[in-house]
């Protein structure tokens, strides 16, 4: 990913994570979004932002993740949801797919 | 291009002398990423029991609109204000958001072109065989950095 920001604060991922019941949790797919050397991070945020509704630090956070890591996972949803999900990304031209949640 | 201010919701640029002209070049060259270039998914399996082609023709539907929309954008006379030395250019924050997903397009699809080189990587001077692409990529990336600072610059 193409260097542009470095975010300052990190968000409170752990306890979000807790919140969420068994329910929600199943079946599931994973969205992941994979490292390219072309997206600006400024976009990536921006388009995180933008299709999850995410605040800033949770964007910068995940971006930062697929730049260091080179991948993140940015949810985990239902078949259909993950679906609409990789096709927003997509539509910004990132590089996103959907894997099942072993 | 840099953002003058922002009025009644709507953003307007300052272009330089002849960024109108590069602007409508870039533009015009959109579509960029192949077709049927991003899987849904990197396990068959899975890629089998989605709508694969429904995501294909939902992107390739989106392009053949968004070129559509990317000429009227060029041709609305209300959007650029011409000044002796520059242009003026108003852009409702819809339009930012559609600018910036098509001039992606543009960037990282010329990219791919251009043999998807790494960053600092020798692909990444102009050759004869690639120039057209990495000038088309840096392009759209200037354009997008100004689009971007304009957004975190908003009051």
């Amino acid at each position: 990913m193409a260097n542009t920001a470095i975010p300052e604060v990190m968000p409170d991922l752990e306890r979000e994570e807790k919140s969420k019941s068994q329910s929600e949790r199943e079946p599931g797919y994973l969205v992941i979004c994979w490292d390219d050397p072309v997206n600006l991070m400024d976009y990536v945020t921006h388009v995180f932002r933008t299709v999850f509704g995410w605040q800033k630090p949770k964007a910068e956070f995940h971006m930062l993740q697929v730049h260091k890591q080179g991948k993140s996972v940015l949810t985990r949803e239902s078949l259909e949801k993950a679906e609409h999900y990789v096709h927003q990304l997509q539509k910004y031209s990132l590089h996103a797919t959907m894997e099942r949640d072993e | 291009m840099r953002l003058l201010r922002v009025e009644n919701g709507h953003y307007i640029f300052r272009l330089g002398k002849g960024e109108r002209e590069l602007l409508a070049v870039v533009l015009g060259l959109y579509p960029v990423i192949p077709p049927a270039h991003q899987p849904i998914s990197k396990s068959t399996a899975i890629a089998n029991k989605t709508n694969q082609h429904l995501l294909d023709e939902a992107l390739a539907e989106q392009r053949s609109e968004n070129k559509k929309l990317a000429a009227s954008f060029l041709a609305d006379a209300r959007r650029f204000q011409e000044t002796e030395s520059s242009t003026r250019m108003t852009m409702a924050p819809a339009e930012i958001e559609w600018l910036l997903q098509v001039l992606n397009d543009i960037h990282v699809g010329s990219w791919i072109l251009a043999g998807e080189p790494d960053e600092d990587s020798p692909g990444l001077i102009p050759s004869e065989k690639n120039a057209r692409h990495i000038g088309a990529m840096e392009l759209a990336r200037w354009f997008q950095l100004d689009l971007l600072a304009a957004l975190n610059q908003k009051p």
